[in-house]
């Protein structure tokens, strides 16, 4: 069965959709509020001069996309591919959620784990305080597209001092040319609760096909509690991938976000933590990968709205080919927001001469008791460390290839799951190999494999070093 | 030239090589046999560590004339990959640092890779297609590498930290003669090893050396102390200055120099001192 809406986007696609998801009054009120603040809102087109991602993100041509759109013969690959799960699951095609799955014992505990057309009926008050106030339509453009639009995704709720240490996996698949998916993740983690949640986005369209995520997820981390989202993003070509995310951690808590960004044509992705409560937490560590045509614009932001919290915000980029990635962190700390402590960090190393990056650190600070730094940097491949991988017998292709995977290494190692890890390995070596080679993931282990040396050297002396230059 | 006959010789024949548009080798003359020990010395900025990055291919330098032969090929058509597959080695004096990627685990892809070996008669590969790697077997790298850290007296904790990363200045020389050890060349030049050093590590490090010199190895060894040259024994010393030897003797010429200086072989005054490049 396969349920549309005309194409393109209106108030009347608005309403239908509500209609055919057979809403209360108050969520098609959110949906049109939503609306209105959409058709008011310009696109946003970047600052003058830049990398013009945000202006080939506003020419892609929303009004040939189905807005709501599911496929009645669900795609083999959907399944095919689907991880193991060990706490909970939920596996979005297209516009429809089409599998759930939660451990019956931590249902046992409270927890929910639903997608949110089905929380909008059964849990309308907890819907109704947080849906939208963390990313709220205001944000830009397409977070009010979103708000008009959205369809499934994710609902999860965490009582007070549950943990859920094995994660939640979500995975979204897009495979309908002109499609659409408007996934919402809704995390409400009570206080003390402790969640590990990973999503993975990914699609398999025809040649020449698009298709548009416009994806949102609002996290709220009350007080003490800890969530860990991790989002892989590793759409095929043809996709216009466009996100919003921002997580509210209240008094002590910590929200640790993990992204990856390795595939689709266009990106346009905020992500942000707003320092809520005293105390609180929010750090970000960032992997990129652009290749081919790739345009990926990342903004990120810091918000310290109270006193005490800290954030470190760790991204780093390879960008080949004719790829163009532009980085814009924020750091913002607010009047009452003393004793910040605040880092933005963004590498980006450029593996073509046609590649382009560009990386926009900056600072609003409005108290006067705060550690805040940034740095940024963007180089090639240093023709030192090539010539002495090379005078050690590696050719020349392989010794880039080391460069740029030792390159990762560090962020990578900040990565806690240990098959998100292996995941991310397995992505960048397909691109670091134009896909030409199947690798599989202990090519990349030579490299960073621990030996155990036994014995070796436990006698020597300490180093006597004597630097007389 | 006459065809150089096919052995382990090094074979450098009036080369001429230029950074930038700045001539810097003028005409070396030098050759090396399997077995054999060679000091060349020199003040800073005659051409030394020029010659040894030239021998390696490094592509900030330009090859005007000359040739430079390593079994009977010419090496300066080959990549420096290649050139360390057909067995030989540069320890360098200011050895880059890699993070991200493990001594151990580079050192093992580095030996498989000088363990293929090199023919340039053999088809190449198709573009696009990695070579397929022979694999080193764990079991046997770690008792090679083991033995070889015995032999250099080098921490345990090295092999898993990132080559050259954060290492001290006697650490770097120590982990490039660690990779000598493991990767067995057969010729070797070392470039200001013994730069950076104090006595002790400079013991070790010569020590080793020695350890690893014998029939089947040539070994370069460029320096401009000749204090190294009392721990290791040199067949031949080769003074440089101003892009060409000058002067070849035995190990009293590095006595001689000591006791009276570069100017007494370049007229001129040292005007360098002893301060690195």
């Amino acid at each position: 069965m396969t349920e549309t809406l005309t194409k393109g986007f209106s108030r009347a696609g608005v309403e239908a959709l509500s209609r055919l998801k057979d809403e209360p009054a108050w969520m098609l009120e959110k949906r049109l509020a939503a609306w209105e603040l959409y058709e008011q809102t310009p696109a946003p087109l970047g600052r003058r001069g830049d990398l013009g991602i945000l202006q080939r993100v506003a020419r892609y041509h929303f009004e040939k996309l189905a807005p709501y759109a599911t496929n009645g013969h669900a795609s083999s690959n959907g399944h095919a591919a689907l991880p193991t799960w060990e706490s909970g699951l939920l596996v979005q095609h297209n516009a429809s959620v089409i599998a759930r799955e939660l451990d019956p014992a931590l249902a046992a505990q409270g927890v929910i784990l639903t997608d949110l057309d089905t929380a909008v009926r059964e849990y309308p008050d907890l819907v109704k305080q947080y849906f939208m106030t963390g990313v709220t339509a205001a944000d830009n453009k397409y977070a009010a597209l979103h708000g008009a639009f959205w369809s499934g995704g994710l609902f999860l709720y965490l009582p007070r001092n549950v943990v859920v240490d094995k994660p939640v996996l979500a995975r979204y698949l897009l495979d309908q040319d002109g499609g659409t998916s408007f996934a919402h993740t809704l995390i409400i983690a009570e206080a003390s609760s402790q969640l590990v949640y990973i999503e993975e986005t990914i699609s398999s369209l025809p040649e020449g096909a698009t298709a548009l995520f416009n994806g949102a997820a609002e996290i709220f981390a009350k007080a003490g509690a800890q969530v860990q989202f991790n989002s892989v993003q590793d759409f095929g070509p043809g996709v216009y991938n466009l996100t919003n995310k921002r997580g509210v951690p209240e008094k002590d808590a910590y929200i640790h976000w993990i992204v990856a960004d390795l595939g689709a044509d266009t990106t346009f992705a905020n992500l942000g933590t707003t320092l809520a409560g005293s105390g609180s937490n929010g750090d970000i560590v960032g992997v990129l990968f652009a290749t081919g045509d790739q345009h990926v614009q990342i903004q990120t932001l810091s918000d310290h709205e109270n006193l005490s919290t800290s954030a470190n915000t760790y991204f780093k980029g390879v960008v080949d080919d004719a790829a163009r990635v532009d980085f814009e962190g924020l750091i913002k700390v607010g009047h009452g927001a003393q004793q910040t402590n605040s880092y933005l960090s963004d590498h980006t190393l450029l593996l073509s001469d046609n590649a382009r990056s560009e990386s926009i650190p900056s600072l609003e600070i409005a108290a006067n008791d705060v550690r805040a730094s940034h740095g940024a940097t963007t180089g090639q491949i240093d023709s030192e460390q090539l010539f002495y991988l090379m005078c050690r017998g590696v050719p020349e292709d392989e010794a880039r290839r080391l460069i740029v995977q030792g390159f990762f290494e560090p962020v990578l190692d900040k990565i806690p799951s240990g098959e998100l890890r292996a995941r991310l390995r397995a992505s960048i070596l397909r691109k670091l190999t134009k896909g030409q080679q199947t690798m599989d993931e202990s090519d990349w282990h030579d490299v960073t494999d621990q030996w155990d040396i036994e014995g070796a050297g436990e006698e020597a002396a300490p180093m006597l070093e004597g630097d007389d230059e | 030239m006459q065809s150089p006959v096919q052995t382990t010789e090094l074979v450098i024949h009036n080369l001429h090589a230029k950074v930038e548009d700045k001539e810097i080798l003028k005409g070396v003359d030098l050759t090396v046999r399997k077995g054999e020990i060679h000091a060349l010395m020199g003040r800073n900025g005659s051409g030394k560590s020029t010659l040894a990055n030239v021998i390696m291919g490094h592509p900030k330098y330009e090859v005007t004339e000359g040739e430079i032969f390593y079994r009977g090929i010419n090496i300066l058509e080959l990549s420096p990959d290649k050139r360390a597959r057909l067995g030989l080695f540069l320890a360098f004096q200011y050895p880059a640092s890699i993070p991200g990627v493990s001594v151990a685990n580079f050192l093992r892809r580095s030996l498989e890779s000088v363990r293929e070996g090199y023919n340039p008669t053999a088809p190449t590969a198709p573009t696009g297609q990695m070579e397929k790697r022979k694999g080193v077997p764990p079991g046997e790298f770690r008792k090679l590498l083991q033995d070889k850290m015995e032999l250099l007296k080098v921490d345990r904790t090295f092999i898993n930290r990132y080559i050259n990363e954060n290492f001290s200045g006697g650490e770097k020389k120590r982990a490039e003669i660690l990779q000598m050890a493991v990767l067995q060349p057969q010729m070797a030049v070392l470039d200001e090893t013994d730069s950076g050093l104090d006595i002790d590590a400079l013991k070790i490090v010569a020590e080793g050396v020695n350890a690893l010199t014998g029939p089947n190895l040539g070994v370069l060894i460029i320096t401009h102390y000749p204090r190294i040259l009392s721990y290791i024994k040199p067949d031949q010393v080769h003074v440089m200055n101003q892009g060409r030897i000058i002067r070849t003797g035995g190990p009293e010429l590095a006595l001689e120099l000591e006791q009276k200086g570069y100017e007494w072989l370049t007229g001129a005054s040292d005007e360098d001192g002893e301060a690195s490049v």
